[in-house]
């Protein structure tokens, strides 16, 4: 085993919740709002490909225990296809890692550090969650743990306050358009939906097993929860200008006003959203890390912490030359390829899997 | 794999232990001899064993009038006055019966006699303060147990005082500790065992545990570790500390010291392990966690909403102790916006004529208040206070005037100070302290931002970190929401009915349920 640390369910939902939600609730508002319009609260809700991956880590790690998504593929395809579809898996998380890193540090860049270079950002950050991902997963557990008070007490820091100020008809017409336009934003977040697939990798962690299946679920359920309620949020504050912000969640803090005195807290907010993009980075770090150690049959994957973060940084470099690439690639291209391997591919291994068991069955029988 | 490895440490360490018990230093001075018939042999091995020591003293007399017996002692550590009336006086003037062993054990009026063999055994006795009687014709001599040395009174502990609760404190005297526990905890259940660390000093240890409550796992733990221990001499709590710690190198304690026996008495009600030191009033508690280094006894002496009120307002300043110069760096260097307007030009007019950023006025006033600080420390208490007034005069007053620093720059520093000194263990304090300096660089270097990476850098390190098996950040993570209501508050004590969990099996009840207080009932009308 190369990891010898094990997770509570609780700690497994809070880190998937936090693996998950502090990018979305970024970056996804504006680009939905192109899409949905007035109906853009709606489209967090249509989290088809979490479901679907869910499904298929919870029916994979059924039929093979203990293994993830990438040990599962050597069982199900045979060894060296098995060992190749690993490695594409590896590569993409490694190119996603890339995205997350960047979307992190031209956030950082674009608000609040406007002469800092970005690989300073980018660099420090990595650098930071390799100290974390070597404690093992245990510390990243715990981290998810201490960290998620800290993120939703933010959260509400920020709705509670501009609650007065929210227009509700700003909403309206609801579905004017039927359900197409909410739709087609929910598009772009199914990237943050098949992102789930990183349960897979902790699944075989947890150490109370039986709980895992419910907190993971309650995890989507809040993420989903939390996005309507940013994105309503936004909607009705900002109204038709949504879409003219790239960080519109980034305004809501900035509007906060308190007894004249407390103003501008948005850099706060970056210190906190800090923390939450932490936890993310470090779950995928930690899963690229644990595959990477893995798919070589290393014994111990520490020794390559500091390598792959090397090559987190450098992939958050090439990922896209500017921030408009990349938020265009988000709502495009990324979207499909990770539709692909992190849906399609885990269900067409689970519909292998559950062939060979009944092939296997009957061969038995016969 | 693993077994090649588990191996090859074992060779290694046995290695070093063989390397150990090669080195002059480790082994033990004098090997034992067995007594022998001869007194005059017997006494010139003891002579010969304290050679060159004038402190000890060779008292010859003859039991009743005929037999030869020699009393040896070392001066100071023995109660002279008792010697002479419950063991000369019977022996020399009133003794009538034939001189043997269990005769003279009759004749002694003292509660401690032991009969000792061998030389090893008569070196401990004497140098624990216990007068030998040498007899002609017998192997064996006999320790009477008459020990007395100078020690101080029990005191209120100055470093940890409090407004409501007893006063008294461990002193330096081993035997004194253990019985102001025993006074508290009186259950046979409370086991102390004794050990000696220290070749050459060979310092009394005692482990104070609960059976019943604490982990057997843990105990034996303890024990394991304290054995390890091979140095020549113990002098103070800490030598011990840093031998048996899991983490040498953190910057954070792992076990906690106190002079309290009441705060030791509550360690050991919740299942901890206590080693107390001869020679040295602080006392070990181990396992310890983070938040409970963050705790006073007062929380527990207090009203349960003061005490609450008190924790609170204690994390508040440590935050701030940690905090506070970085903070006020990073938004006076990158987020001016954060600052209200009106502030902002008072902030602006303060600064005006300072030559320095930030970061460097920040420096330089810490280290300022870190020097103040420690010179006030070790000086004594006359000059002490000259040091704190120059310190103030000059670094507040004179400092500002010359606009070199600016005025809300010292209020922050004052501030900081404050709040560092309200961490109820000074170990815990300038932990808190040290760390500020690298916290303050990053402010300096990234605002905002490099005060997150540092805090989660901190974070990183006491979550990895462990006492004696026991996560240093429990029960926050990992979460034990049971132990929380000793945490975020200080519960009532009706509610604190479990003890918190530590470590393996544990006894979890304190008391018994449902003991909220309330009016008789049917008194109503009255």
């Amino acid at each position: 085993m190369v990891e010898k640390g094990r997770i509570s369910a609780f700690q497994m939902g809070r880190m998937i919740y936090l693996a998950i939600t502090p990018t979305a609730i970024l970056t996804t508002p504006a680009i939905t709002f192109k899409f949905a319009k007035q109906d853009m609260w709606i489209s967090p809700i249509w989290a088809f490909c979490g479901l679907i991956t869910l499904y298929a880590v919870f029916r994979l790690h059924a039929i093979y225990p203990g293994r993830n998504i990438v040990q599962a593929c050597e069982a199900v395809i045979g060894r060296l296809p098995g060992k190749l579809l690993g490695a594409l898996f590896l590569l993409y998380y490694l190119y996603l890692i890339g995205i997350i890193l960047r979307e992190y540090g031209e956030f950082v860049v674009g608000s609040f550090l406007f002469t800092t270079p970005l690989i300073v950002v980018s660099g420090s950050m990595v650098l930071v969650c390799a100290i974390a991902v070597r404690g093992g997963v245990e510390i990243v557990g715990r981290f998810a743990e201490l960290l998620l008070p800290a993120f939703v007490t933010l959260f509400l820091f920020i709705i509670i306050p501009i609650i007065p100020d929210l227009r509700v008809p700003n909403m309206f017409p609801i579905m004017a358009n039927g359900i197409t336009p909410s739709l087609a934003g929910a598009f772009v977040l199914q990237t943050w939906f098949s992102e789930l697939i990183s349960a897979s990798f902790l699944l075989p962690l947890v150490a109370d097993q039986k709980k895992a299946k419910t907190s993971v679920l309650i995890a989507l359920l809040m993420i989903v929860l939390t996005l309507v309620v940013a994105n309503l949020a936004t909607l009705m504050l900002l109204g038709d200008i949504t879409g003219g912000y790239t960080y519109p969640f980034l305004i809501l803090a900035r509007y906060i006003n308190l007894a004249e005195f407390f103003t501008h807290l948005e850099a706060i907010f970056m210190a906190i959203w800090v923390l939450g993009a932490f936890v993310k980075i470090c779950v995928f770090f930690y899963v690229t890390v644990l595959g990477a150690a893995q798919w070589m049959n290393l014994s111990d994957y520490r020794p390559i912490v500091f390598p792959i973060g090397l090559l987190v940084t450098l992939s958050s470099m090439w990922v896209a030359p500017d921030l408009q690439k990349l938020t265009f690639s988000i709502s495009t291209s990324v979207t499909f390829s990770a539709m692909t391997m992190f849906v399609i591919v885990p269900m067409l291994l689970l519909c292998l899997a559950w062939v060979q068991k009944r092939w296997r069955g009957t061969a038995a029988k016969g | 794999m693993g077994n090649g490895k588990k191996l090859m440490k074992r060779l290694l360490r046995s290695v070093r232990q063989k390397s150990a018990n090669a080195d002059p230093q480790g082994q033990d001075p004098n090997p034992p001899t067995e007594l022998s018939a001869n007194l005059d042999e017997n006494v010139r091995m003891i002579q010969s064993i304290y050679e060159d020591c004038s402190d000890v003293i060779f008292h010859d007399f003859f039991i009743g009038g005929q037999t030869r017996a020699v009393l040896v002692y070392i001066e100071g550590l023995t109660h002279i006055e008792e010697v002479d009336r419950h063991v000369l006086a019977p022996l020399q003037q009133h003794f009538a019966l034939e001189p043997e062993l269990p005769n003279i054990r009759k004749a002694i009026a003292v509660s401690s006699i032991k009969e000792l063999k061998s030389t090893t055994d008569i070196v401990e006795q004497l140098s624990g303060g216990n007068p030998i009687l040498f007899v002609e014709g017998e192997k064996q001599g006999l320790s009477v147990g008459l020990p007395m040395w100078e020690k101080r009174a029990i005191e209120e502990p100055s470093a940890e005082s409090v407004l409501r609760g007893p006063r008294e404190g461990f002193i330096e005297s081993l035997r004194s500790n253990t019985a102001l526990l025993r006074r508290k905890i009186k259950s046979p259940n409370l086991k102390i065992k004794a050990m000696n660390i220290g070749v050459y000093s060979g310092t009394k240890i005692a482990v104070a545990y609960i059976e019943g409550i604490a982990a057997p796992a843990l105990v034996e733990e303890m024990m394991s570790r304290l054995r390890r221990i091979d140095i020549d001499g113990v002098l103070e709590s800490v030598y011990i500390e840093e031998l048996i710690e899991d983490n040498p190198t953190s910057p954070f304690p792992q076990l906690l010291s106190t002079e309290r026996p009441d705060v030791a008495s509550a360690y050991l009600l919740e299942g901890h392990v206590v080693v107390l030191v001869d020679g040295t009033p602080s006392v070990l508690v181990a396992p310890v966690t983070f938040i409970s280094l963050l705790q006073s006894p007062e929380d527990y002496y207090e009203r349960y909403v003061v005490g609450t009120a008190i924790r609170w307002l204690r994390y508040l300043f440590f935050g701030i102790s940690l905090l506070g110069p970085s903070f006020y760096v990073a938004v006076i260097t990158y987020h001016q916006e954060m600052i209200p307007t009106p502030l902002l030009l008072t902030m602006a007019k303060s600064r005006e004529q300072v030559p320095f950023p930030a970061l460097v006025e920040a420096l330089l006033m810490e280290s300022m208040f870190e020097a103040l600080r420690e010179a006030g420390a070790r000086l004594p208490k006359q000059i002490g206070t000259a040091v704190s007034i120059v310190g103030a005069l000059v670094i507040g007053q004179a400092a500002i005037a010359a606009g070199i620093v600016s005025a809300p720059m010292v209020m922050v520093v004052a501030i900081t100070g404050i709040a560092s000194f309200m961490a109820p263990r000074f170990t815990v304090g300038i932990a808190i302290r040290l760390l500020r300096f690298p916290m303050m660089l990053l402010a300096g270097f990234l605002g905002f931002l490099g005060l997150i990476l540092g805090i989660i850098v901190i974070l990183n390190h006491l979550l990895s970190l462990r006492s004696f098996g026991v996560p240093y950040m429990s029960p926050l993570a990992p979460f034990k929401s049971r132990d929380l209501r000793d945490v975020l508050a200080r519960a009532p004590r009706w509610m604190l009915n479990t003890r918190p969990h530590l470590t393996g099996k544990w006894n979890p009840y304190r008391q018994a349920p449902g003991q909220r207080p309330g009016p008789a009932k049917g008194d109503e009308g009255g």
